[in-house]
């Protein structure tokens, strides 16, 4: 490993592990020392590398996700993770498992959630041992996270949201609150006609009554103040149209097909 | 994963031995020995006359051969097929240990007649390399050797690169993945399938490109890469013209990536797919199990109760025990018999890789509860519901009740005030939809028979005979014709004269 790599990587070490994290240095280091690591050919590792050498640049990219969860520079975080699935993945035979690992992947978990990205979080999932999904506190936390949201127990979710098993998982909760008051507000739009405003609060996790107007505006709900409820707007029973067109093609199509049979 | 197919062939081997025994007292139509030198003779055929389908018809008898092969009669096949000091032979005969004897009885009568023989195809010398390491996979001993020879197999054959090879290195591509596979270095063999999956789909080899595309799937799904699976899947394009058992397995492992990702639609059609490809349930067991417990699995996630005739099939019976009690659980929808049956069969579900699929159940149990509590209630309280569906608190329930009328699970709602949830009626079914239903099956019932025509074979030149009977029907017609008229005529000659 080049000298200029290794004095960069001590600095990083300092900066990440002083409280507070230097986070402005770190972030200036991290470039630096990622075009160090493609000099020497270990960010996309290929063939035969020395170990502790790649266990440095596991090193290097752990803290570079925790430094863009923590400066909240998510698509950031995306790309270290990714790189990381090599080191993970591939050499997780050779190297020393890192005790960075579990948490990292259930940040990644957690984001996926936060999207709503159900599908690439089951795929993520289904790479880990299924010990660790029901031991590891890093990964049960979105994995009951995900669970509750799919019933529908949407106060689970709420109460977890301050058992965080580390202090990064906090920065998705708000996120993943406006995505759970998404599905909340539309389960409320189909399932009741009217609601008083002070439980359309507390179905919604909100504390003031403003709040709960100014949301209610953003989803065009009716809210009478005088009668302190919410009145959500019936859709209108859809009409059954006769889908002519499809049935026209579908006609023909058979109509040739026939032609050619007979 | 259960590859339940190759393991029979695994565990045979001691019964087969004695099987063997009393076999061969047996009077049988026709010796091994005589049919690999047979079936050596109609590849030589194969690739002097350009027709790949005898190749196929050798290979049709691959499985019914690799349970009758044994070291003896590998080697005598081998020794009369090749002259005596042949290269090939040599290299060949290396691989199996050497008997007591090579001098087969038979074997004797044959040389002679066998020596004036010109220089063999090297397809042949695939096809034996095949069997012998078919031959060295079914036992546990010979398994290290089966792979240098898998390794050396594999690297001659990209050397030849024959067209009339194709057929016969989809097979030997199968054998080498199973090579590394018992030998637990699946990972590592990852580029050289990918490798020559490039290769194979840069020169159309479609057979070997679908056999090597199903084991960089099986390797993917091994190792849970389900993600890298998927992306495998994006960017080849499976070749329409893979044998059945091709289509069947990756079908199944489409099916699987489908429900990892929750394309539960997709994933029922593949599966389903894989079902109707595979072999008959009886000479393929395995398989037949495996796809059958996630097509389970599968019907369930996507809210429909399986057929329960399945679970008195034959075949499936034992296998599926556990995942009839799941069903049953799910249908019932009681959440306690959901877990108690999860925890029972936990083991057998991990070690099935369906455990997670199971889990996402749970939500599909309480829907089916909701569903059986809507359709007998017209109103029933929130504090009911929490009670009947073991749920934690009343927040939940209205969480849940609010989400499932949503999904359009029950048609109903909640009456906050009071504490209740009103249930509607149910929604006639009876729409557009059903026409586009009606028309799938219609395309089905039409794509069927046009695959049909296609896969019909038309031996060359045949039209011309028939041209020629049209020709000489149409001639007769006309003779017919002018005779009628002759006729007519005469019979106007002959007219005036009565």
């Amino acid at each position: 490993m080049a000298a200029n790599l290794k004095t960069y990587y001590e600095e990083l070490g300092r900066a990440f592990h002083s409280k507070p994290s230097d986070l402005k240095k770190c972030q200036a280091l991290l470039p630096k020392l990622k075009i160090g690591l493609i000099e020497a050919g270990l960010l996309l590792p290929q063939g035969d590398v020395n170990l502790g050498d790649l266990s440095v640049a596991r090193d290097i990219l752990e803290v570079g996700a925790y430094v863009s969860i923590r400066s909240k520079d998510i698509p950031s975080f995306d790309r270290y993770f990714s790189q990381l699935q090599t080191f993970y993945t591939d050499y997780s035979e050779s190297l020393p498992p890192s005790k960075r690992e579990y948490p990292i992947r259930g940040l990644h978990l957690i984001r996926l959630l936060t999207q709503n990205r159900i599908a690439d979080f089951h795929t993520a999932l289904e790479s880990l041992d299924p010990d660790v999904i029901a031991e590891n506190p890093f990964i049960k936390h979105p994995v009951n996270l995900e669970r509750w949201l799919m019933e529908g127990s949407y106060s689970k979710v709420w109460s977890a949201r301050e058992e965080a098993p580390s202090e990064e998982y906090k920065f998705f909760v708000d996120s993943l609150m406006g995505t759970i008051r998404n599905e909340i507000a539309s389960c409320e739009e189909t399932a009741y006609e009217s609601l008083p405003l002070k439980d359309a609060a507390t179905l919604l996790f909100f504390t003031t009554q403003s709040e709960v107007i100014t949301f209610a505006q953003q989803r065009g709900w009716q809210v009478d103040l005088t009668a302190g409820t919410v009145t959500f707007k019936r859709k209108d029973e859809e009409k059954m149209e006769i889908p002519k067109q499809r049935i026209i093609a579908a006609s023909l199509a058979y109509a040739r097909e026939l032609e050619q049979i007979v | 994963m259960a590859d339940v197919e190759m393991k029979q062939a695994n565990a045979k081997p001691a019964k087969d031995a004695e099987e063997k025994k009393k076999e061969e007292q047996k009077p049988i139509p026709i010796s091994p020995v005589a049919e690999i030198k047979s079936n050596v003779l109609l590849i030589d055929r194969a690739v002097t006359t350009l027709e790949p389908r005898f190749t196929h018809r050798v290979l049709r008898t691959l499985t019914a051969l690799r349970k009758r092969i044994d070291d003896s009669v590998l080697r005598n096949a081998i020794e009369s097929i090749y002259p005596k000091d042949h290269a090939v032979k040599k290299n060949l005969l290396a691989w199996l240990p050497s008997g007591p004897s090579s001098t087969g009885q038979e074997m004797d009568v044959d040389t002679s007649s066998k020596t004036s023989q010109a220089e063999l195809v090297p397809e042949a010398e695939m096809y034996l390399r095949l069997l012998i390491l078919l031959h060295l996979l079914a036992s546990e001993e010979t398994q290290e050797k089966a792979l240098e020879l898998a390794n050396e197999t594999a690297e001659k054959m990209q050397a030849l690169n024959r067209r009339s090879m194709d057929a016969i290195a989809a097979k030997i591509w199968y054998a080498v993945d199973r090579a590394y596979e018992l030998a637990g270095e699946l990972s590592d063999a990852r580029p050289m399938f990918l490798a020559a999956q490039r290769t194979a789909s840069l020169r159309h080899d479609d057979e070997a490109q679908a056999a090597l595309i199903n084991c960089l799937l099986r390797s993917y799904i091994t190792y849970n890469l389900y993600d890298q699976a998927d992306k495998l899947v994006s960017k080849t394009t499976f070749p329409p013209s893979a044998s059945n058992a091709q289509f069947a397995r990756f079908h199944y492992y489409l099916g699987r990536i489908r429900a990892v990702q929750l394309n539960y639609t997709e994933a029922h059609t593949n599966l389903q797919q894989a079902i109707r490809r595979a072999p008959p349930a009886k000479t393929a067991p395995g398989f037949y199990q495996a796809v059958h417990k996630y097509f389970v699995v599968v019907e369930l996630l996507m809210g429909d109760i399986p057929d329960r005739s399945l679970f008195r099939h034959v075949v499936l019976e034992k296998a599926l025990t556990a995942y009839f009690d799941i069903v049953k659980a799910v249908r019932t929808g009681s959440l306690a018999q959901f877990q108690s049956t999860l925890s029972k069969h936990a083991a057998q579900f991990e070690e099935d890789h369906t455990y997670t699929l199971i889990i996402r159940l749970r939500q599909n149990v309480i829907k089916t509860g909701i569903r059986r509590l809507s359709l007998s209630y017209s109103r029933i309280s929130l504090r009911d519901i929490c009670i009947k569906l073991n749920l934690d608190s009343e927040e939940d329930a209205e969480y849940i009740v609010g989400k499932a009328i949503r999904d359009g699970v029950i048609e109903g709602r909640i009456v906050h005030d009071k504490g209740w949830m009103e249930c509607g009626t149910q929604k006639n079914a009876y729409g557009p939809e059903v026409s586009e239903v009606f028309g799938r099956r219609i395309a089905f019932c039409l794509d069927l028979h046009n695959q049909s025509v296609k896969a019909m074979r038309y031996p060359l030149n045949a039209h011309r005979k028939e041209l020629a009977a049209a020709e000489g029907a149409r001639e007769r017609e006309k003779e017919l014709a002018k005779e009628i008229q002759d006729g007519e005529l005469d019979e106007d000659d002959i007219g005036p004269d009565f």
